[in-house]
């Protein structure tokens, strides 16, 4: 009787998370098979089944700029990201200074405030600069809130940090260079590639900031959007489908990358 | 035995604190020297001075000849054990251990071998080279702390606090062990403690602090039948402090010493019951209030009337002594010390 009522709740259990998974997962296949179709209106199910949609967003010029712009952007905004974050980081986990809670709220205001008003007081203030918007300004507008992420995020992972251990290994005879290499950068190691990873993604996928601040250059989610609303066809789901490949292509490749370097660690430690 | 660091008027203020004030030390050769107060008295900021962690605002710090104030600590023949020990977490005892030799380019078979001497030294199992710190218990990371410490061949070895956080047991089995480590490598240690028992057990000489500024220096004899003043003897255990005025011993109503001003301490155990016609030098009438069992010794709460005193007595004597009862009691002169403040 209880082992029948277990596996009743087994079985109870594992199709809730089928459900968890499929609500997730269908919007995302409705996009995929909608760019399986040739028609102007979404119908289902398709009276062809094509992938003409694929062939003409690969044959198109736009397709690679799109990509490019985005790609430039999410890599600039990851690597600038991730060097401010983590000096950042390191002043709240290393110092207590005067004013550091205070700073901390302050750098997660941003957070706060409605991501369209924010790209428009941006555009607002290019223009007064007298500069001319482009990818730059959108990246430097996707820093403005993606920073204070990355640095939430790697100050999480540097939250039980020692920082005595930089002065134990300075004491053991380490150089400053030698200390940043062996025991600061490893402990933030895990927090950068978390902290990459979130920033790439949030730049990669970001609507509002881009469509006030990157002025002539189109991003992903700005032609997406543009042509969903107006002059639809399937070569926007097949674009995006392209585009989340794309992404998932880098998270892969980071994945990779780090249980390399892992396993490298790993080796250096049964030597 | 020479002097081999030593501190002249050393000063350090963080914003409106004054950490250290005008210290002055010597440290000799191959001792166990301790330097005791309560948190805050400046012996951890004083410590990461002879470090090389800090730098002083005045003053200089001598290594035997030379000056060291402004050499940093990587390049002094020194090394610390610290409080909260600050293994390096993401790696293993043996990585922990060899961290100086790699630093130096040591290769690593050489590391290896070296790394396994001292962990021999601490007595630390050899299985224990490729495990990871987090899962050692306490007394085991305190070894490989000390293994580390000692793999980088210092001259001299700090110790800041390691057993503060350790539970009594373990702390009294380290505590011998880290003397007898101190005999069988002939280091000079530099400890520091806020526990004058700690203290008492294994320095060679205790340095007390108060306030930033060194009290008084001596062997741990000295500092406790002759502290400098009040706040020594206090700061070292149990003691009854007279206050002398008039000629007097105040509270008791007894001639004081001639010419002793100042006050007048005696460590419980010189405190004694005092037989049908035994003589003492001060003798008084009192209560024994309450006991309290020690073990090896008790110690008694005497009412005289006034105040409260405590005396010592040692198990096997402590038979005809009851609560509540009314006897004479007393000590000698040559067992009290007189302090100016």
């Amino acid at each position: 009787m209880n082992g029948r009522a277990k596996s009743l709740f087994d079985s109870l259990q594992a199709a809730w998370l089928l459900l968890v998974l499929a609500l997730l997962y269908i919007p995302m296949i409705s996009v995929a098979l909608a760019s399986l179709s040739n028609t102007r209106y979404m119908l289902f199910p398709h009276r062809t089944w094509t992938t003409d949609a694929y062939a003409d967003a690969l044959a198109s010029y736009t397709t690679g700029t799109l990509h490019l712009t985005s790609f430039r952007i999410a890599v600039l905004v990851m690597v600038l990201s991730v060097v401010l974050a983590s000096f950042g980081a390191l002043a709240f986990a290393r110092f207590d200074w005067r004013g550091r809670r205070a700073f901390q709220r302050f750098l997660l205001l941003p957070l706060f405030f409605p991501q369209p008003v924010l790209g428009l007081a941006l555009l607002v203030y290019f223009t007064a600069l007298g500069i001319t918007p482009s990818w730059q300004t959108a990246a430097f507008a996707h820093l403005v809130w993606i920073v204070p992420v990355v640095t939430l995020v790697i100050s999480i992972r540097l939250y039980n940090y020692d920082v005595m251990q930089e002065d134990a290994a300075f004491d053991l005879g380490a150089t400053r260079l030698q200390v940043l290499r062996e025991v600061t950068l490893p402990a933030l190691a895990p927090g950068i590639v978390s902290g990459a990873l979130f920033a790439f993604l949030l730049s990669w996928s970001n609507l509002p900031l881009s469509v006030f601040t990157s002025g002539a250059d189109t991003t992903l989610p700005e032609w997406l959007y543009s042509r969903t609303a107006t002059n639809y066809s399937p070569m926007v789901p097949a674009i995006a489908v392209i585009a989340t490949a794309v992404s998932a292509l880098v998270v892969g490749a980071a994945a990779v990358g780090l249980s390399l370097a892992r396993g490298r660690g790993g080796a250096k430690t049964a030597a | 035995m020479g002097t081999i660091l030593s501190t002249r008027a050393v000063s350090k203020r963080f914003g409106d604190v004054i950490a250290l004030d005008d210290v002055s030390l010597e440290i000799r050769e191959g001792e166990f020297f301790t330097i005791v107060g309560p948190s805050g008295s400046g012996k951890s900021t004083l410590l990461r001075i002879l470090a090389g962690l800090e730098t002083p605002a005045a003053g200089r710090v001598r290594l035997r000849d030379t000056d060291i104030t402004d050499v940093p600590a990587n390049r002094r023949p020194t090394c610390m054990v610290f409080q909260n020990l600050a293994l390096f977490s993401h790696r293993t005892v043996g990585e922990n251990i060899e961290f100086s030799q790699k630093m130096k380019g040591v290769p690593p078979h050489e590391r290896r071998e070296h790394a396994l001497d001292m962990m021999r030294i601490v007595r630390l199992p050899e299985s224990y080279y490729g495990r990871r710190v987090t899962h050692c218990s306490g007394g085991e990371q305190q070894r490989v702390a000390l293994a580390r410490a000692l793999a980088s061949d210092p001259e001299i070895l700090f110790f800041d606090e390691p057993l503060s956080s350790i539970d009594y047991r373990l702390r009294k089995i380290l505590e011998v062990e880290m003397k007898d480590l101190h005999r069988r490598t002939g280091k000079t240690f530099v400890y520091i403690t806020h526990s004058l028992e700690e203290a008492m057990v294994m320095s060679d000489r205790i340095a007390i602090m108060k306030a930033g500024r060194i009290v008084q220096t001596g062997t741990p004899t000295d500092i406790y039948y002759r502290p400098a003043n009040r706040f020594v003897a206090e700061f070292m255990g149990e003691v009854n402090v007279f206050e002398l005025a008039n000629g007097q011993i105040a509270e008791l109503g007894i001639a004081a010493p001639t010419g002793a001003t100042g006050y007048l301490a005696v460590r419980p155990e010189f405190l004694r019951k005092l037989n049908d016609g035994e003589r003492a030098d001060v003798r008084f009438p009192a209560t024994v209030a309450n006991d309290y069992m020690l073990g090896s010794r008790t110690h008694y709460h005497l009412d005289t009337g006034k105040r409260i005193l405590v005396a010592e007595v040692a198990a096997g004597q402590a038979a005809e002594i009851i609560v509540g009862a009314k006897a004479e009691w007393g000590f000698d002169l040559s067992d009290a010390a007189l302090l100016d403040e």
